[in-house]
């Protein structure tokens, strides 16, 4: 559904996307991994729009979706979650849920229900609804984030490294949500150092370096291929 | 005691003006982090579209009140879209130098229109009300129960509606808002749209009690920036109690200590309160 073609993007001067050429299926969890600063939240921003592909082509089930802006993609299907979760931090965790929503405003019935379907996937946010999203934990607030994510009805879902700074229990509860979100039928695009935890639960992946793909291949290949296992695994 | 109370309904009056007008600075300053320097010239020419279309059409104050709301609030936005939009990635300090621009521009345009005489607008309302000794002419009630009618509404409206939601969503976590799909646009469009009905809705009532002429928003935008700073930039209950602790010191100030010195007061304030908090009084932190 989601087609990058030697996409290029920019810091100024500084290229930081080389050329990368990618896709995710329909259904599909596909993990990106790589190091700090091999430019995954670029990749990222840039198919969210939030910066400009300075070259190339992306397309979104065929049509064309280079240059939009984020509020179109958003309302195309296509919600992030960011790394370091850009929250509302004074406003209550409902209304950051509520938020979420934005582009689904006129459907008040299916905002409610999607709501539902958020605070029973994380009961503790049910039990938090009313504090501000800021006074949270990191998982909770992690939870807030990717809740606020789905509340936009995602059909492509692009998680930046959920698993940031949290505790391993609550990675394991992170990783089983994104895994359930997928299953119910949201395609994913999870950007992970975590590699083993994310591969585990990844259809495909890809690794970054230095703003180039530079190597892709199904989860199995993946976990036994060398190179990765020494670079991002640890064993 | 009488003395006391009296001059505290003064003071009343007065803060619940300037909280309007920086309510609207603030509300810009949080979504562009840029001081709009200009907003004082929204106000002055918000003060002119009532007088003219009371004075010179004839028409009812409620009219004119809304009119120049109306009028500003197109004149805010254009500002917005011809002036503050194509300097988006500019230096900050483009959008000052901007700022100031069209604050010149304004006067300018005022000022060859109607002159730079000191005009005086008329109020339907010339009653004086009596409380046991307090005296509160009508005009002054009208300010007080208008400017907190609004500020009231635009509290609902911020906290209980999607759209008033966007506006603080953009000023708590701009990136966050772009993500959930907010669009920087309108909210931008929006937020100028409500600072200059304030702020002209703010002149309209003011203008009775006082004079209208080209430079009347000088000492008024400077001290709404003096509230914002005491209040904390972007901060929407800051803004409304700093603008009622400026309008309190000014009227208690210029009875108790001298009337000559009532418009210094506010900038004493801001030295002593900055050197005890200088991040302001209701900034929680850093952002």
């Amino acid at each position: 559904m989601l087609k990058l073609e030697n996409v290029d993007a920019k810091y100024d001067s500084f290229k930081a996307l080389d050329g990368v050429s990618m896709s995710v299926e329909q259904g599909e969890l596909v993990v990106l991994l790589g190091a700090n600063g091999a430019g995954k939240s670029t990749l990222f921003n840039t198919i969210s729009g939030l910066l400009k592909a300075s070259a190339g082509k992306i397309t979104l089930n065929g049509e064309d979706v280079t240059g939009r802006k984020p509020s179109a993609l958003v309302q195309a299907g296509v919600v992030q979650c960011p790394e370091g979760r850009k929250l509302f931090p004074e406003m209550s965790v409902l209304k950051n849920l509520w938020l979420g929503g934005y582009v689904h405003r006129r459907d008040k019935a299916g905002m409610k229900k999607t709501l539902e379907h958020v605070l029973a996937m994380f009961p503790i946010l049910d039990e938090k609804k009313d504090q501000p999203a800021g006074s949270l934990s990191g998982g909770q607030q992690q939870m807030v984030a990717i809740g606020r994510a789905l509340m936009g009805r995602p059909k492509l879902l692009l998680l930046d490294e959920p698993s940031l700074g949290l505790a391993p229990l609550v990675v394991k509860q992170v990783f089983e949500a994104v895994q359930t979100i997928n299953k119910e039928g949201t395609s994913v695009l999870l950007a992970e150092q975590n590699a083993f935890a994310a591969l585990k639960i990844a259809t495909r992946a890809y690794v970054m370096e230095n703003g180039r793909l530079v190597m892709e291949g199904d989860r199995d290949a993946m976990l036994g291929n060398e190179a990765v296992r020494k670079a991002y695994i640890g064993a | 005691m009488d003395a006391f109370l009296q001059q505290a309904l003064n003071g009343l009056t007065l803060g619940s003006i300037y909280g309007l007008v920086a309510l609207g600075l603030t509300l810009v300053y949080g979504i562009l982090h840029v001081p709009n320097f200009a907003h004082g010239a929204l106000y002055m020419v918000g003060a002119y579209i009532s007088y003219y279309v009371m004075v010179d059409l004839g028409l009812n104050y409620w009219i004119a009140m809304l009119g120049a709301g109306l009028f500003v609030a197109v004149l805010s936005v254009l500002c917005e879209r011809l002036v503050f939009h194509p300097l988006r990635h500019a230096p900050p300090i483009h959008d000052k130098i901007a700022a100031i621009g069209i604050l010149l521009f304004l006067e300018a345009v005022v000022q060859m229109h109607w002159g730079s005489d000191f005009r005086r607008m008329p109020t339907p309302y010339t009653g004086i009300l009596e409380f046991g000794g307090l005296v509160l002419p009508a005009q002054r009630l009208l300010i007080i129960v208008g400017a907190f009618s609004i500020m009231g509404a635009l509290h609902l409206y911020l906290k209980k509606t999607m759209t008033g939601s966007t506006i603080i969503a953009m000023a708590q976590n701009r990136e966050g808002a772009f993500l959930v799909g907010i669009d920087a646009n309108r909210v931008a469009m929006m937020t100028f749209a409500i600072a200059g009905f304030l702020a002209a809705v703010g002149a309209s009532l003011f203008a009775p009690i006082n004079l209208v002429y080209p430079a009347m928003g000088h000492l008024v935008i400077m001290k709404a920036f003096v509230i914002i700073i005491l209040g904390g930039m972007g901060s929407i209950p800051g803004a409304i109690v700093g603008g009622l602790i400026i309008g309190f010191a000014e009227a208690l100030g210029g009875y108790y200590v001298s009337s000559t010195y009532k418009d210094l007061i506010a900038f004493v304030l801001l030295v002593v309160i900055l050197s005890i908090k200088p991040t302001g009084l209701f900034t929680k932190g850093v952002r």
